[in-house]
């Protein structure tokens, strides 16, 4: 099997862990979207 | 169905089954069977693992769910972004730098023969079973729309699917799943934006949502900690991120999917673009459930969605107690959309004292209504022990063929299938290729050639394929698919992650010590969940940290007793 070095970067970001931190926020901020929904619609 | 949805749903099924077949044409060898060559890009490595996990069973009993009881399942996926990042930052890179075919060969790299083979036997069970829940889904759909048996329908979905995941490998799974995709993004838009048409005119998109909500059933999110909810934002975040790490991480269907990238990074990027689309996709999904949920509020649902059922009854002795029940269905209804009248007004008039009072009255008229229902299928359970009287399978599938244009009906029955095929074919891929690479080329046959390996792994996706449809057969005696598909995935994966964590993060364990680890967590994982001690979602996390602690203990023991001795 052939694999390319792990040189890839993600896109839009530096790192790797920029991309994670993005992912949590984006949790997070999801979250809190369906909680307002929720109280707001209820 | 009419002529025209027939033609959509012929010609979209053939189309992307020949765009598979023939992309996966001419002469291969075992890695471009199994992982493809690794040669794929981010974005269908995304698409992939999104078809692998949605099945019908996504599309099927998640409206049906939000329709009857509320939208707390999307809490269930809060746990993926974070194993989506705890994959990227283990799981990918060793098995990507170790050049493995199936994620239990590394196992006995870490440990020994005893654990691969427990892993990719517990792997096995576990696929195995829930793959024939996967094919008879769109099964069902077929035997309402023609009226007949869902063995027959079981019977003709199975076999498609299996002949093009034997004919194809991984490269007519993966080619498969990106159009299959697309074209489902494309229907459930569709269809969300068919179901606000329908709904009465001064009706609208948040009104709907409004009058679900006094009814229960916008409760997307639930904060307080209760071990026997089974749908809360903690068990959805812990137990979610166990189930979810181990699915993605060990299990074979999974992993299978993102070895075919070209790279670390690509497959990382799929995995992540997952975790960012994967948790709106299940709201909007289940918003829809919603929508169709006050569409049914202004017409009046059948008293049983399973028209299959409901027509066995009808044709039995118990025929005139039914229409007794019908005509009471009928009045309860007429009351509750009087209900829900006064409730839509006092909603434009912002009257909160009025709301507050129609909401405690619409939802005893549900209630009401709900009540009539258990009355049909104790009836339906009277007159065939053996009948399915889950209905939630059946709501949204009702709705479609029902109420939506033609064409649009065709393509979204098309969807189910389409959806359903994704992950049946992903599952038999990866059902073979564990068969193979770590029981027949690890046990039985080590020195055989290439051709003769290939040779092996189409006759054990056949024969997976045979031993799921009959699973299938058996599927429909289980209540709701989707939960219980997880529920099966909770006794299970919770051990194999246990074991994986092991070999990952506490170096000192040896293979003896986690092998009898996860011996003794799945006989306490079966206890717990036979006497339903705890929700479902938490037999992933005991599971996977009884392992832990029991491999360490036990390490600890046999070290000790070697010092002894």
């Amino acid at each position: 099997m052939k694999n390319k070095p792990d040189q890839d970067l993600p896109p839009f970001v530096k790192s790797w862990k920029q991309f994670y931190r993005l992912l949590i926020g984006w949790l997070v901020m999801l979250i809190l979207v369906f909680y307002i929904f929720t109280i707001y619609y209820k | 169905m009419s002529g025209a949805d027939w033609g959509v749903l012929v010609f979209t099924l053939v189309a992307i089954v020949s765009y598979g077949i023939y992309k996966s044409r001419g002469a291969q060898n075992i890695e471009g069977y199994l992982l493809g060559n690794q040669s794929s890009p981010w974005y269908a490595v995304c698409l992939s693992v999104m078809a692998t996990q949605a099945s019908a069973i996504t599309f099927l009993s998640a409206p049906g769910q939000a329709f009857s009881s509320g939208m707390g399942f999307v809490q269930f996926y809060f746990g993926l972004p974070l194993a989506m990042i705890v994959l990227c930052i283990t799981f990918v890179p060793i098995f990507h730098r170790l050049k493995v075919y199936t994620a239990y060969e590394y196992l006995e790299q870490r440990f020994d023969l005893n654990t691969r083979a427990l892993t990719a036997f517990l792997f096995l069970i576990q696929r195995g079973l829930s793959t024939g829940i996967t094919i008879y889904a769109p099964s069902i759909i077929l035997s309402t729309i023609l009226d007949i048996n869902t063995t027959y329908t079981t019977l003709c979905i199975g076999s498609i699917v299996v002949a093009y995941t034997v004919y194809g490998g991984t490269k007519a799974v993966s080619y498969t799943q990106m159009l299959q995709m697309s074209i489902i993004f494309c229907g459930l838009f569709a269809a969300g934006i068919m179901v606000v048409h329908l709904l009465p005119g001064d009706i609208g998109f948040s009104k709907a949502i409004s009058i679900a909500g006094k009814m229960g059933r916008t409760n997307a999110i639930d904060f307080k900690f209760d071990w026997n909810n089974r749908y809360t934002v903690w068990s959805g975040l812990v137990g979610g991120f166990f189930l979810q790490l181990s699915y993605f991480g060990t299990d074979q269907s999974q992993v299978g999917r993102y070895l075919t990238g070209s790279s670390v990074g690509q497959s990382r990027l799929g995995l992540l673009m997952n975790g960012l689309v994967k948790i709106p996709m299940q709201f909007l999904i289940l918003l829809i459930g919603v929508l169709v949920f006050t569409f049914y509020q202004y017409n009046r649902p059948p008293v049983f969605f399973n028209s299959f059922e409901l027509n066995k009854l009808e044709k039995s002795r118990y025929n005139p107690q039914l229409n007794e029940l019908k005509k009471e269905y009928e009045h309860a209804f007429n009351a509750k959309q009087i209900e829900v009248n006064k409730l839509s007004k006092a909603l434009e008039a912002d009257n909160q004292q009025v709301i507050d009072q129609q909401r405690k009255t619409l939802q005893a008229a549900d209630e009401q209504t709900k009540k009539i229902k258990g009355k049909v299928t104790d009836l339906m359970l009277r007159n065939d022990k053996g009948a399915n009287v889950d209905d939630n399978n059946y709501v949204f599938l009702s709705f479609v063929t029902k109420y939506l244009p033609r064409g649009l009906i065709g393509l979204l029955i098309a969807i189910i299938f389409l959806a359903s095929m994704g992950s049946t074919a992903s599952a038999l891929n990866s059902l073979a290729s564990t068969s193979v690479i770590d029981i027949y080329k690890r046990l039985i046959n080590k020195e055989a050639d290439d051709e003769k390996y290939l040779k092996a792994s189409r006759w054990s996706t056949l024969i997976w394929g045979a031993v799921c449809i009959v699973m299938a057969l058996y599927a429909g005696k289980i209540g709701n698919l989707l939960e219980a598909v997880n529920i099966l995935g909770s006794y299970i994966y919770g051990t194999i992650l246990g074991v994986f964590l092991v070999a990952f993060y506490v170096k000192h364990v040896n293979g003896r010590a986690v092998f009898y680890a996860a011996l003794l967590t799945e006989a306490i994982i079966c206890v717990l969940g036979f006497n339903e001690v705890v929700a479902y979602l938490w037999l992933n996390v005991i599971g996977c940290l009884l392992v832990v602690v029991f491999a360490v203990l036990l390490q600890l023991f046999m070290k000790n007793k070697t010092a002894a001795v």
